[in-house]
C-alpha cells in the first residue's frame, strides 16, 4: 500500500514535469536550443502569482491566469531582445547565453522578493482517501492540468496552420521558410506557448510546493533530466520521459532515502545516454 | 574596506579559479568540448586531498576513511584521482558532443554533488570535511596567506606553461586542425576521438589540483562549496575574457573573483540591503556574460592586434 501511495506521489510529479519540461522542449526543438534560464520563468510565474495573490489580494483563479500571460509576455521579450540578435552563433553561445538570462532573472527575483517560504493565500488542500492512498486535489488539479496541456498542445500543433507551421520549421528551417512559413511570426508564437507554459507550471509551483526564492533553480536539473530523456522527440516521448523520471524518483524513496532523488533521476539519464545517445525518441528521421 | 587583505583573498581565489579556467578554455576552444559539470573534477580533487590528509575518523565523525598521509601525497593524488573521475565520466559522454555532452557532464556533476551530500561515509554528508590539513605555515617573516597566495599563483603559472608547450607542439597544431575542419583533420591521419578524449583527461589534472588547494585554502571539503554555481562562475570567468585566448581567461578569472570579493566586503547595515547587493551581484554577472557573448570585445581587440603587427 505504501508503495502506491509512493506511486502515485510519482505520478504527480510527473506530471509537474510534464507541465515544467513541454516549454523547454519546445524551444528545443523550434528555436534549435537548451534555454537554461525557463526554470527562472517558471519563478516569475510562481511570484507573480505570489505577489499578486498574496498582496493585491487578487482570487487565485484570476491572478493565476494574469501570471501565466505575464510570463509568456517576458519570455517573448527576452527572446526578442537576447536570443535573437545571437541566433546566427549557434546553439552553444545561445545555451550559454541562457545561463546568464537565468542568473539576471534569479537576481532580479531575488532582489524583489527576498528570502524566507512564500504562502499562496489559498485554502488549505483538501485529501482524499479513494482505495486508502491519499491524495490532495491540489495534486489532481496537477495531473488534469497536465493532461489538459498535453492534449490541446496536441491539437494545436496537429490541426492548426500555425501548429504545423511551428512543426515544419521545428524539421527543417530552411525548407520551411522557402515554402513560405512566416518565421518571424511562428518564432514568436513558439516563445509565447513555451514561455506561458513555464509560467503555467510556475503557478503550480506555487500551489503545491513551498515557495522560497531558490526553488526555481532547483527545477531546471529535473528539466533537463526530462529534456534529455526525451531528447528530440516529439511531444509524447516528453510526458512519457516526465512520467519516468517522476515515478522513478517518488518510487525510490520506498528503498532508498529521499536525498538520492536528483541522483535516480540523472542515473536513468546517463544509463539512457549511454544506449540511446539520442534519447527516449532516438535519432531523429533526416 | 581592508585593501590589502582584499587583493590577496583575489590573488589566491583568483588564481585557483584561473587555473579551472584554463582547463575549461583548453577543453572548450581546442577541443570543442562543453564541460557543464566542471565542477564535480574541482570537488574530486578537493574531497580527494581532504581524505588522504586527514586523520582517521573518531567521535562524531562519520566519514569512513582518513589516511593522515602527507600533504604532497594528498595533492598528487588529488591530480591523480581528477583523472581517474575524468577517465570514468568521459568513456560514456565523450560520445555525445555539443549540447549532448554540455548535458550529461552537468548530470554527472549533479550526481555527483547528490552523492556527497547522501553518503556520509565519503565526507560527513552536508556537513562536510573541515579543518582540512593546511601544509604552509608562516615562511620566516612572510605570513602564511601570502605563503598561500604564491602557492596558488605558481600553479597557475606551471599550469599555463604547460598548457603552452603543450598546445605549441605538433600534438597542438593537430588539435586546432581538428577543431576548425575535423574531416579534414581525420582525412589526413588524426585520431580525433581519441585525441579528445586525451584533451578531457589531461585537462582534469589541474582541475584537481586546483581543487586540492581550494580545500586547504578553505580548510573545508563540503558540497554547498561544489554546486552547479562554481560550473557556472568558471563558464563565465571564460566567455568574459574571450574564450580563445588563455591569457583572456585568466584575466576573466581574476575580474569576477575580484568582483565577487569586493561585493562581499563592502559594509552593510542591514540583512536585507546585504541581501540585495548579492542579488546585484548575480543581475550585473548575468548581464556581462550576455552582453560579452554578443558584442565579443576582446575577440575585437585582440584581432585588431593581430592585424597591427
Amino acid at each position: 500500500m505504501l508503495f502506491l501511495q509512493y506511486l502515485t506521489a510519482g505520478v504527480v510529479t510527473g506530471c509537474f514535469l510534464i507541465l515544467a519540461t513541454i516549454g523547454f522542449s519546445l524551444t528545443r526543438q523550434v528555436e534549435g536550443f537548451l534555454n537554461i534560464a525557463h526554470a527562472e520563468l517558471l519563478g516569475i510565474g510562481a511570484f507573480a502569482t505570489w505577489w499578486l495573490n498574496a498582496s493585491q489580494g487578487w482570487h487565485i483563479l484570476i491572478a493565476g491566469p494574469a501570471a501565466v500571460v505575464f510570463t509568456a509576455l517576458i519570455g517573448l521579450g527576452i527572446a526578442r531582445t537576447i536570443y535573437d540578435p545571437i541566433r546566427s552563433r549557434g546553439p552553444a553561445v545561445l545555451l550559454i547565453t541562457s545561463t546568464g538570462v537565468a542568473f539576471v532573472i534569479g537576481g532580479v527575483i531575488d532582489a524583489l522578493v527576498g528570502t524566507g517560504i512564500r504562502t499562496l493565500d489559498i485554502g488549505l488542500a483538501t485529501s482524499y482517501k479513494p482505495f486508502g492512498i491519499r491524495i490532495t486535489d491540489y495534486q489532481i488539479l496537477v495531473v488534469a492540468l497536465a493532461a489538459a496541456v498535453s492534449v490541446s498542445l496536441a491539437l494545436f500543433l496537429n490541426r492548426t496552420r500555425i501548429g504545423l507551421a511551428i512543426r515544419a520549421r521545428a524539421v527543417n528551417p530552411e525548407l520551411a521558410a522557402s515554402r513560405g512559413v512566416d518565421v518571424a511570426t511562428t518564432s514568436r508564437v513558439t516563445w509565447l506557448l513555451s514561455s506561458g507554459l513555464a509560467g503555467l507550471a510556475g503557478v503550480m509551483l506555487a500551489v503545491i510546493a513551498t515557495l522560497t526564492t531558490d526553488l526555481p533553480f532547483a527545477q531546471i536539473l529535473q528539466i533537463l533530466a526530462v529534456a534529455i530523456l526525451a531528447g528530440l522527440g516529439s511531444l509524447y516521448t516528453v510526458i512519457a520521459s516526465g512520467l519516468i523520471i517522476g515515478i522513478a524518483m517518488d518510487v525510490s524513496v520506498y528503498w532508498i532515502p529521499a536525498g538520492y532523488r536528483p541522483l535516480v533521476a540523472f542515473s536513468i539519464v546517463i544509463i539512457v545516454l549511454l544506449f540511446r545517445s539520442e534519447g527516449l525518441a532516438g535519432r531523429r528521421a533526416a | 574596506m581592508n585593501w590589502p587583505q582584499l587583493l590577496i583573498t583575489v590573488a589566491t581565489i583568483g588564481s585557483i579559479f584561473g587555473v579551472v579556467t584554463l582547463a575549461l578554455n583548453l577543453q572548450y576552444a581546442r577541443g570543442g568540448m562543453i564541460n557543464f559539470g566542471i565542477v564535480a573534477y574541482f570537488a574530486v580533487g578537493a574531497y580527494t586531498y581532504a581524505i588522504i590528509t586527514q586523520p582517521p575518523p573518531k567521535g562524531l565523525d562519520q566519514y569512513a576513511f582518513g589516511l593522515d598521509w602527507p600533504w604532497w601525497a594528498g595533492f598528487l593524488l588529488a591530480g591523480i584521482a581528477a583523472l581517474g573521475f575524468a577517465a570514468l565520466t568521459g568513456w560514456p559522454t565523450l560520445r555525445l558532443r555539443g549540447e549532448y555532452l554540455a548535458l550529461t557532464t552537468f548530470a554527472f556533476a549533479e550526481v555527483f554533488h547528490s552523492f556527497l551530500l547522501n553518503e556520509r561515509r565519503i565526507g560527513n554528508g552536508t556537513v562536510g570535511l573541515s579543518n582540512v590539513h593546511r601544509p604552509f605555515g608562516d615562511w620566516g617573516p612572510i605570513e602564511e596567506k601570502y605563503v598561500f597566495a604564491g602557492a596558488a599563483a605558481l600553479l597557475l603559472i606551471v599550469t599555463l606553461a604547460a598548457f603552452r608547450q603543450l598546445l605549441a607542439s605538433p600534438y597542438g597544431r593537430a588539435l586546432d586542425a581538428i577543431r576548425d575542419d575535423e574531416v579534414a583533420a581525420q582525412s589526413s591521419g588524426k585520431p580525433s576521438a581519441d585525441m579528445r578524449r586525451q584533451v578531457f583527461l589531461i585537462s582534469a589534472v589541474p582541475v584537481g589540483l586546483a581543487g586540492a588547494v581550494y580545500a586547504m585554502f578553505t580548510t573545508l571539503a563540503q558540497p554547498s562549496l561544489f554546486t552547479a554555481e562554481v560550473t557556472f562562475v568558471v563558464w563565465i570567468a571564460l566567455v568574459l575574457g574571450g574564450e580563445r585566448s588563455v591569457y583572456g581567461a585568466m584575466l576573466g578569472a581574476f575580474g569576477l573573483v575580484f568582483f565577487e570579493e569586493v561585493v562581499r566586503a563592502l559594509p552593510f547595515e542591514t540583512v536585507r540591503s546585504a541581501q540585495i547587493a548579492a542579488s546585484v551581484e548575480h543581475i550585473i554577472t548575468g548581464v556581462l556574460f550576455i552582453a560579452v557573448l554578443r558584442y565579443q570585445p576582446f575577440d575585437r581587440i585582440q584581432r585588431k592586434v593581430r592585424a597591427s603587427t
